[in-house]
């Protein structure tokens, strides 16, 4: 077993030491060096990717699913919208705030904001349905000041300037692989012309000619978005790279 | 690095010609199939339907067909029925032999089970799909993945119900990754057969088609209606069966007992034009005639199926005997005569 014991100083060495601990602790009793944000006069910056609560933009979102399908903590259901859509709602007692759902979404319709800060009175309010996710939401702001966190080699301290952050901001999406979908099993096709139905590009056609369909996908046209491919019956269209 | 499979941007696909040029193909597959009385209720239609929408719940229909119908024809290709061919006779077979399970129970010598089990291990198929019923007899379709599930022991033995096996093949070849098999009535092994012929993804995707000898099967509604009647308590019943003639409920305290012709009353009108008995068109056919009490009576026909066989000896996983097929004879005449039944269509 090692034993800790007091380490051997000589005299000098232990004024030195003794005068720096007073010198911090006179600096510390006149400017706390503390990393306190004292939320609400004042915000943390948060990133402009941060992941914090959604936004939704019905006009973008083509209603794949893709985000009730890729959601861990099964938050997000979809609802039929007056117009026979189905758009997404959060359910924010669930939501671990992973962002899969902005991360799938093929529209780009889900948003993310810096907004982390929302309270509610009971579980049944945190389900947000669409309708509430489209307007930005209202927000009492008392913050004065924008706070940053710099951390130097030696310590972390706080940058405090007198400016009010923007809690919805445009992020640029990253840049996609582009994708085209594409028949990989043409002798299993029914011929049902689903996929040429649910297309909103218009990339997919069909012609019949006697007792023939010829179909065809627009490579130009198809902008990867993966309807078709969840609607075949006989899953035989995929995504690939264009 | 692994190629990538890319498909195409433009195919063709065949569809077939409409005896009524004007109507829809499922009205088509009404009129030549349904109401003809030929349907046989093994439900490839509904296995195929892109959108689902043929159902079966009292005969074999598609409700709201105006407003859901793409009119893509693929019910009309893989109905068997649609160009009826009718099969009859014992078939071709590279063996014919008697088996009982050492591992399984089942009607009589549970090669059913053995078969698609051991074709499990194998790494044949990765998946079975199984009838399996509940306490109140009706038919319920399980996907086995694991010869453990077979605990569930309303998996084996007969059922003289219709199950609905096709409308759970199309999920289960969706989500196969070696194969499945699949067990069925002649009809249904016909409609297998249709399937594969008409689409590659079956071809590859089914594996192992096990066929049942059938004389005849009856409606749930149907059958369970003339067992009560007959006072048949489903809460007791353990066992039905078919054994010289004479239909047999075992129940906890006694037996029912008359005979099969009685039930000709409430014979479906698909099963009065079938004329085969032997599943003719399956890798391997079992049943219970031609073979001593106890055994199971295996047709082997086809390749795939010959291999699992081997592999049951192999491992001595069954007892086997001699099988006759002259007892067969009786009723593969039976059935032969039902051709009469058959009105060509004009």
């Amino acid at each position: 077993m090692k034993k800790v014991t007091v380490p051997e100083q000589s005299l000098g060495e232990k004024v030195v030491k003794h005068a720096a601990a007073i010198r911090v602790a006179m600096k510390e009793s006149v400017y706390p060096l503390t990393a306190t944000v004292f939320y609400p006069r004042e915000r943390k910056k948060m990133p402009d990717n941060f992941r914090g609560y959604l936004m939704f933009d019905p006009d973008k979102c083509i209603s794949c699913w893709e985000c009730a399908f890729v959601c861990p903590a099964n938050a997000i259901q979809m609802k039929e919208a007056p117009n026979k859509r189905y758009y997404p709602t959060v359910d924010y007692g669930k939501c671990i705030f992973c962002h899969f759902c902005v991360d799938s979404c093929s529209g780009g319709a889900l948003k993310t904001t810096k907004i982390h800060d929302v309270a509610y009175k009971d579980m049944g309010e945190m389900l947000t349905l669409t309708e509430e996710m489209i307007e930005e939401p209202e927000i009492i702001r008392e913050d004065k000041k924008l706070v940053e966190y710099e951390i130097d080699e030696q310590d972390l301290h706080l940058k405090r300037t007198r400016e009010v952050d923007t809690l919805f901001v445009e992020v640029t999406p990253p840049v996609e692989i582009p994708m085209v979908s594409q028949c990989i099993e043409p002798g299993s096709c029914l011929g049902c012309r689903i996929c040429e139905e649910m297309c909103e590009s218009g990339a997919i056609s069909s012609i019949i000619e006697r007792q023939v369909i010829k179909m065809a996908i627009d490579r130009d046209k198809c902008t990867g978005c993966g309807l078709c491919v969840k609607e075949c019956s006989m899953q035989i269209l995929r995504l690939v790279r264009k | 690095m692994a190629a990538i499979a890319i498909g195409e941007s433009e195919w063709e696909v065949a569809i077939p010609e409409k005896p009524l040029k004007d109507k829809l193909y499922f009205e088509n597959l009404k009129a030549k199939v349904i109401d003809t009385n030929l349907c046989s209720r093994c439900l490839t239609c509904a296995c195929i339907c892109p959108v689902d929408g043929i159902t079966a719940v009292d005969g074999v229909d598609f409700p709201d067909y105006e407003a859901k119908c793409t009119d893509c024809g693929a019910c009309v290709r893989v109905c068997p029925r649609f160009v009826y061919e009718p099969k009859s006779g014992l078939g071709s077979y590279i063996e014919f032999i008697a088996g009982r399970s050492k591992r399984f129970a089942g009607q009589d010598g549970a090669m059913v089970t053995e078969l698609l089990v051991s074709a499990m291990e194998m790494g044949m198929i990765d998946r079975g799909l199984f009838a399996g019923r509940d306490e109140k007899w009706a038919i319920e379709m399980f996907h086995v993945r694991d010869p453990q599930q077979l605990a569930i022991t309303t998996l084996g033995g007969t059922k003289y119900t219709f199950a609905d096996v096709l409308p759970a093949l199309k999920k289960a070849v969706r989500f196969t990754k070696r194969g499945v098999g699949v067990v069925g009535t002649p009809c249904i092994v016909s409609g297998v057969r249709k399937l594969q012929q008409e689409f590659p993804i079956f071809r590859e995707k089914v594996k192992l088609v096990v066929g049942l000898f059938c004389t005849e099967n009856f409606h749930y509604e149907d059958i369970s209606r003339y067992l009560k009647e007959k006072g048949v308590d489903f809460d007791k019943l353990i066992k039905t069966d078919i054994t010289k003639g004479k239909f047999i409920a075992t129940m906890t305290d006694g037996e029912v007992k008359f005979k099969v012709k009685e039930l000709e009353e409430i014979l479906p009108s698909g099963c009065n034009v079938c004329t085969d008995f032997t599943a003719v068109e399956s890798d391997a056919s079992v049943g219970s005639v031609g073979s001593a009490p106890g055994f199971s009576t295996v047709a082997v026909r086809e390749e795939p199926a010959k291999k699992v066989i081997e592999y049951i000896k192999e491992k001595g996983y069954a007892d086997f005997g001699e099988a006759d097929t002259s007892q067969l004879n009786f009723l593969i005449g039976h059935k032969k005569e039902r051709e009469k039944n058959i009105t060509k269509p004009i």
